[in-house]
C-alpha cells in the first residue's frame, strides 16, 4: 500500500514535469535569472570586501620608543605589546633596520652618510591588529604607555578609509537583501502561477478522497527539482564567467584587483544559492497549494 | 444513510438562505433525484454531503456521522466512500481513461494488482473497455461522462451523488448514463442525482426531493418532475 503511493507521488513529480514541461520550464528560467543576477552581484560584492579587507589589512601602527627610556621602561614596554589580546603580530625595527630601510628607499642619496655615528632614527615596534579598525583606540592606548616616543596609524587617512569601506559594505549588504527579497517574490510567484495553473487537477484529487500530503508530495518534490536546477544552471554560469574574469584580470597585469581565488568564491556562490533555490521552490510550491487544499 | 435535521445553509453572512431549514432521510441503497430549478439549492445538498461547505444550522449525518463535526483529516476518508459525478466532468484531460480511474484506487493506497485488475473491469463495466488507452480530451462527452462514473465506482463507495450528470449531454447519451447509474443502483449503490432534467426524472419515477428557494417543498416516492402541491 505504502509502496505504490511512494512509487505514485515520484512517478507523478516527473510526469507532472512533463506535462507542464513550459510552465515548469518558465518558472526554473525565472529562478535561473534571478538567482545568476543575484550570484553576479555577490560576486562583485565578495571581491569587493576582498579587496577593502586586504587595504585594511595593511593598516598598521608603528610605536616610536622614546631614546631616554631606560631598559626596564623599554622591557616592560616590549612585554606589554607582545601580550596584547587585540594585537595579531608585533615587529621590532630597531634604529639600525630603520636606517637600512632608508639606505634601501633613497640608494645613494645616502651615500657618505655616517649612520653609525649619527642616526637621528628611533626604534619602532610595528603592529597589525586583529580587527583592522581598532588601530584608532590602540594607537591611543599605546601612546599612554611609558617609554612611547609617539605612535603613528596613518591618521586622517585611515579614518577616510573606515569610513569609505563601511560604505561599501553596506551598501553591497543593502543590495543583497533587496536583490534576494526579489528573488524570493519573483520566484515564490512563478510557482504560485504554476501551482495555479493546476488548480482542476488538485480539485479533482481532493473529491476522490486523495489527502492534502498525497497531494502535496508531487508539487514539493517538482518545486525541489525545479529550485534545485534554477540554483545549479547559475552557478554554472557564474564559474565559467568569473573564471574569465580572473583570467582577464591576470592577462591584463591588473595587480590592485586582487580577485578571491574562483574556488572559495563557487563554495561561498553555492553555500548560499543552492538552499536558497531548493527552499524557495519547496516553500513557494507548499504556500501555493495551502488555498487549493482547503477545499 | 444521509440524514438531514433542520438543514440551513447561507454563503455569506447576513446573505439569502441556499437551503433553509431542511429535513429529509436517505436509507441504504436509495435512488433519490434532487430537483429544482437552478440556484434552488440542489448542488448546495451535495456540497454539504462531501463537506465542501459547512451548514449553518442543523445537522446532516453521513453514514451516521455528523459531517460538520468531522475533523479535516478524516475528510478523505469521506469522500472515499461517496462516488462523486460532475456535469463538467472534472477529468484529468491530459491523461487516458484508465489513468484518470486508476487515480481514484492510487490515492486510496489500493496495491498496483489491485489497480490492474479493478480498473478494466469498471471500464468493461461503463462500455469503456477498448478506449482505455484513449486520453481524455480524445472522447466525446458520453464517453468523459462514462469516464467519470467509472472513477465515481471504481472503489466500491456506499454512495454516487451526481451533480447535474447529463446536463453536457444529448438525449440518447443522457439515457444511457442515467441507465448505467440505475444498474449501479441496482448492485446496491445508494445513488442521488440533482438534475433539472424533466424527462429522465419522470421516465425513471424514482423518489424525488423537490427543492425551491432553498427549501424543501415536496418527497414522493416514484415522483415525477412536476410536483403537484
Amino acid at each position: 500500500m505504502f509502496i505504490s503511493g511512494f512509487f505514485y507521488i515520484i512517478g507523478e513529480t516527473f510526469k507532472g514535469l512533463y506535462r507542464n514541461r513550459w510552465m515548469c520550464f518558465t518558472s526554473t528560467g525565472v529562478v535561473v535569472v534571478t538567482l545568476f543576477m543575484l550570484g553576479i552581484f555577490m560576486l562583485v560584492n565578495l571581491n569587493l570586501g576582498h579587496i577593502t579587507d586586504t587595504v585594511k589589512e595593511q593598516v598598521e601602527i608603528v610605536v616610536y620608543i622614546d631614546e631616554n627610556a631606560d631598559q626596564e621602561t623599554l622591557d616592560e614596554l616590549g612585554q606589554k605589546l607582545f601580550s596584547h589580546s587585540d594585537i595579531e603580530s608585533v615587529n621590532y625595527v630597531s634604529s639600525e633596520e630603520h636606517m637600512a630601510r632608508l639606505h634601501r628607499q633613497l640608494g645613494g642619496m645616502l651615500e657618505g652618510y655616517d649612520a653609525e655615528m649619527d642616526n637621528p632614527l628611533l626604534a619602532s615596534y610595528e603592529i597589525r591588529t586583529i580587527v583592522p579598525e581598532s588601530v584608532i583606540d590602540l594607537a591611543e592606548e599605546f601612546e599612554t604607555y611609558p617609554g612611547v616616543s609617539t605612535v603613528f596609524y596613518g591618521q586622517g587617512y585611515v579614518e577616510s578609509l573606515f569610513t569609505v569601506t563601511g560604505v561599501i559594505q553596506m551598501v553591497g549588504l543593502a543590495l543583497m537583501a533587496g536583490l534576494s527579497i526579489t528573488a524570493v517574490f519573483l520566484i515564490s510567484h512563478t510557482i504560485k502561477l504554476t501551482v495555479m495553473m493546476r488548480e482542476r487537477e488538485i480539485s479533482i484529487m481532493k473529491y476522490v478522497g486523495a489527502t492534502n500530503w498525497f497531494i502535496r508530495w508531487p508539487f514539493i518534490l517538482e518545486g525541489l527539482i525545479m529550485g534545485f536546477t534554477g540554483a545549479v544552471l547559475p552557478l554554472i554560469g557564474l564559474y565559467y564567467l568569473y573564471q574569465y574574469s580572473v583570467e582577464w584580470v591576470v592577462a591584463n597585469n591588473l595587480a590592485f584587483l586582487t580577485l578571491l581565488p574562483v574556488q572559495i568564491v563557487l563554495i561561498e556562490l553555492a553555500t548560499y544559492l543552492v538552499p536558497l533555490g531548493t527552499g524557495l521552490g519547496i516553500l513557494g510550491s507548499t504556500f501555493s497549494m495551502g488555498r487549493f487544499l482547503r477545499v | 444513510m444521509v440524514e438531514a435535521k433542520y438543514l440551513s445553509m447561507k454563503y455569506e453572512k447576513g446573505g439569502h438562505y441556499a437551503l433553509e431549514n431542511i429535513s429529509f432521510h436517505i436509507d441504504r441503497g436509495e435512488f433519490v433525484f434532487i430537483v429544482g430549478s437552478s440556484g434552488a439549492g440542489k448542488s448546495t445538498i451535495l456540497k454539504l454531503i462531501i463537506r465542501e461547505v459547512k451548514p449553518t444550522d442543523g445537522v446532516l449525518k453521513i453514514f451516521g456521522r455528523d459531517v460538520a463535526r468531522l475533523p479535516r483529516h478524516r475528510l478523505p476518508y469521506l469522500r472515499r466512500n461517496i462516488g462523486m459525478v460532475f456535469q463538467d466532468f472534472r477529468l484529468m484531460e491530459e491523461r487516458t481513461a484508465y489513468d484518470n480511474v486508476a487515480f481514484a484506487m492510487v490515492v486510496t493506497g489500493s496495491s498496483r494488482r489491485e489497480i490492474r485488475k479493478r480498473v478494466p473491469h469498471v471500464l468493461g463495466l461503463v462500455g469503456l473497455h477498448d478506449k482505455a488507452k484513449t486520453r481524455v480530451r480524445d472522447l466525446s462527452g458520453g464517453e468523459l461522462q462514462r469516464v467519470g462514473l467509472a472513477r465515481a465506482i471504481v472503489n466500491r463507495p456506499a454512495m454516487i451523488i451526481a451533480d447535474e450528470p447529463t446536463g453536457n449531454l444529448d438525449p440518447g447519451t443522457t439515457l444511457d448514463i442515467m441507465n448505467l447509474l440505475r444498474s449501479i443502483n441496482l448492485r446496491g449503490t445508494t445513488v442521488l442525482v440533482a438534475t433539472h432534467n424533466r424527462e429522465i426524472v419522470d421516465r425513471f419515477k424514482k423518489r424525488v426531493l423537490y427543492l425551491e428557494n432553498g427549501k424543501l417543498i415536496g418527497d414522493e416516492q416514484k415522483g415525477i418532475y412536476a410536483h403537484v402541491h
